[in-house]
């Protein structure tokens, strides 16, 4: 296992006596994107401050890259941040003049980079033009182009998906998929739950300053359920697999999580040669929206003190896509 | 560093409120030299050119120049969280009292550049007085500006000069100040306001004869004493910057954005 780009370890941030995070731990490893969701108010925006090394944690640690943002301002060479919705820039100086700066402030970048960025984002037309003519998804481009500008080995990026059209969208979570791909670990908070689903591997869901769920997206997005006529012999059979991660009886059904790709033929096969009928076989598509309102509603029951536990994992948050 | 503040200096250029004094400055030492009400309110008529950059030094310290460095200080800061590139910048591998102390030095020339176009323009202004040696004085030295017979031009220039340059001096802690403030209140009008009104308590402070000489206040007025005394406000000056230096370096050091 890699070293973790950003560790987190029970981070606490209190304004005055109020909590705001509450002992939050979650490691972000290299390639990895994670996303931080939550309603309005949990706290994504302070976690991204405080692991970007803007505010001061009350209890608890950031590390990244291994080093203390705070105490090794150097490691920051190794991040790209968008921290503000929209991204600030200079409003006088040009797109190609802001990305200058923030190469200077970088300790130098290339111009040929500076180009390159501005072209990925599809702001080269815009590059001479004053910043404070920009609409609010180019500065949020020229935002992420700017993170992008020294090849970063950490993304951070709150809200990245502001005020932006769909096509703009598009190309942010291209550049992020890609930028991740390459072994950037990317750390984001943000409320479009779909944009988490298409392109995040882990997702942590906060709530008033807690972290309550984390959700393994790799696990997530592949779950069967099969109808057979012995349900609790075939998922007997099904927990013995290697490439099943998890398989629980529910009803007629066993509902399983493979750890491969391609493990219909595999499933049925063994199932008839333990003379298993099978009636159904279908694949579920993991409903993070419907997982998430679940997952915070609960909490808040709980809190209210009418929370009945339920598995999460195999309940609920899956819709059937028939 | 020396990147920062190249970038600082280019961005103190662009605030408004470095337009807002450049205008002031030029207008005020034209309006002035040629003010019909000169006499009735200061009791003497100007007669070399020389007198009007005196007087307006006389005229503008307690008050207007003060307050003009310390808008100029608050904004280089404020401007930085308006725009919201206060954290852009902190999140790139720049130490935060190394880019507070690029703005704190920027600010303390600041004064420096402000007097000498104040300077300038005044001197321009008073073409029509001459630049001749002439019978008064400059309003700076011991003689005031009745003077004691003809003062030569050479030594009237020197006199108003020195007068500029430890007015300029002893701006700069209201500078720091303006910065200061604006690290403790995280704005620009907070900043600027508080200075002024630490300017005007201290003010207030001289009902305590035992504190009067410590006052920032009262050193601002140290451009008209005698340069033997300067030494020890000279001292008391730095002392000034220096605290309000740290203590904004402090505070910024320790704030959540």
């Amino acid at each position: 296992m890699a070293t973790p780009s950003i560790e987190v370890d029970h981070l606490t941030k209190r304004y005055g006596v109020r909590p705001v995070v509450r002992d939050m731990s979650f490691t972000v490893n290299p390639g990895e994107v994670y996303a931080l969701v939550g309603p309005n108010g949990a706290g994504k925006t302070t976690v991204i401050r405080l692991v970007a090394g803007l505010a001061f944690p009350s209890e608890g640690a950031v590390r990244m890259l291994g080093s203390n943002p705070h105490q090794d301002p150097s490691v920051r060479r190794k991040l790209g941040a968008v921290v503000e919705a929209p991204a600030a820039f200079y409003p006088y100086l040009t797109g190609r003049g802001n990305l200058r700066l923030h190469g200077r402030l970088a300790g130098g970048v290339e111009e040929d980079r500076i180009q390159e960025v501005l072209d990925m984002m599809e702001l080269g037309n815009a590059a001479e033009r004053r910043v404070g003519v920009y609409s609010l998804g180019m500065r949020q481009r020229l935002g992420v182009a700017a993170a992008m500008l020294t090849r970063p080995e950490v993304l951070i990026l709150d809200e990245p998906a502001s005020g932006m059209d769909p096509l703009s969208l598009h190309l942010v979570h291209s550049v992020l998929r890609e930028a991740a791909e390459t072994g950037t670990a990317v750390l984001l908070s943000t409320h479009h739950l779909d944009e988490v689903v298409a392109y995040c591997t882990r997702v942590a869901i906060m709530e008033e300053g807690v972290l309550i769920d984390e959700v393994n997206l790799l696990d997530r997005r592949e779950r069967y359920r099969v109808w057979v006529d012995r349900p609790h012999d075939a998922r007997a059979l099904l927990d013995t697999q290697p490439w099943i991660r998890h398989a629980a009886v529910r009803g007629d059904e066993v509902v399983f999580i493979p750890s491969e790709s391609d493990v219909v033929g595999r499933v049925t096969a063994i199932l008839a040669e333990a003379e298993i009928a099978v009636f159904e076989l279908t694949r579920d598509i993991f409903d993070l929206r419907g997982y998430y309102r679940e997952r915070v509603s609960s909490e808040r029951s709980r809190r209210s003190g009418a929370w009945t536990p339920s598995d999460p994992r195999l309940s609920g948050e899956w819709e059937d896509p028939r | 560093m020396r990147s920062l503040l190249a970038m600082e200096f280019a961005k103190i250029l662009r605030l408004a409120s470095v337009r807002f004094a450049v205008v002031l400055l030029v207008l005020f030492p034209i309006l002035w030299a040629y003010a019909p009400g000169i006499f009735k309110v200061y009791g003497f008529y100007l007669v070399s050119a020389y007198q009007v950059p005196a007087l307006g030094l006389l005229s503008s310290m307690q008050f207007l120049l003060p307050l003009l460095v310390a808008i100029t200080a608050a904004e280089l800061l404020g401007m930085e969280l308006s725009n919201g590139t206060l954290q852009t910048i902190l999140l790139r591998p720049v130490s935060r009292s190394q880019w507070l102390l690029a703005k704190l030095i920027v600010v303390s020339v600041y004064p420096f550049a402000v007097l000498a176009l104040f300077f300038i323009v005044s001197l321009l202004a008073g073409a029509p007085y001459g630049y001749g040696s002439f019978v008064g004085g400059t309003g700076l030295g011991q003689a005031g500006l009745l003077g004691q017979g003809t003062m030569a031009a050479g030594h009237a220039l020197r006199e108003v000069a020195g007068a500029y340059l430890v007015a300029a001096y002893s701006l700069v802690p209201v500078s720091l100040l303006g910065v200061l403030f604006t690290v403790l209140f995280m704005s620009a009008a907070g900043g600027a306001l508080a200075t002024l009104s630490v300017l005007i308590f201290m003010q207030l402070l001289i009902v305590f004869p035992g504190l009067e000489p410590y006052l920032l206040t009262t050193q601002l007025n140290a451009y008209a004493k005698p340069v033997a005394n300067l030494g020890w406000v000279a001292a008391l000056i730095a002392l000034y910057c220096a605290a309000f230096a740290a203590l904004a370096v402090v505070l910024f050091e320790r704030k959540d954005f």
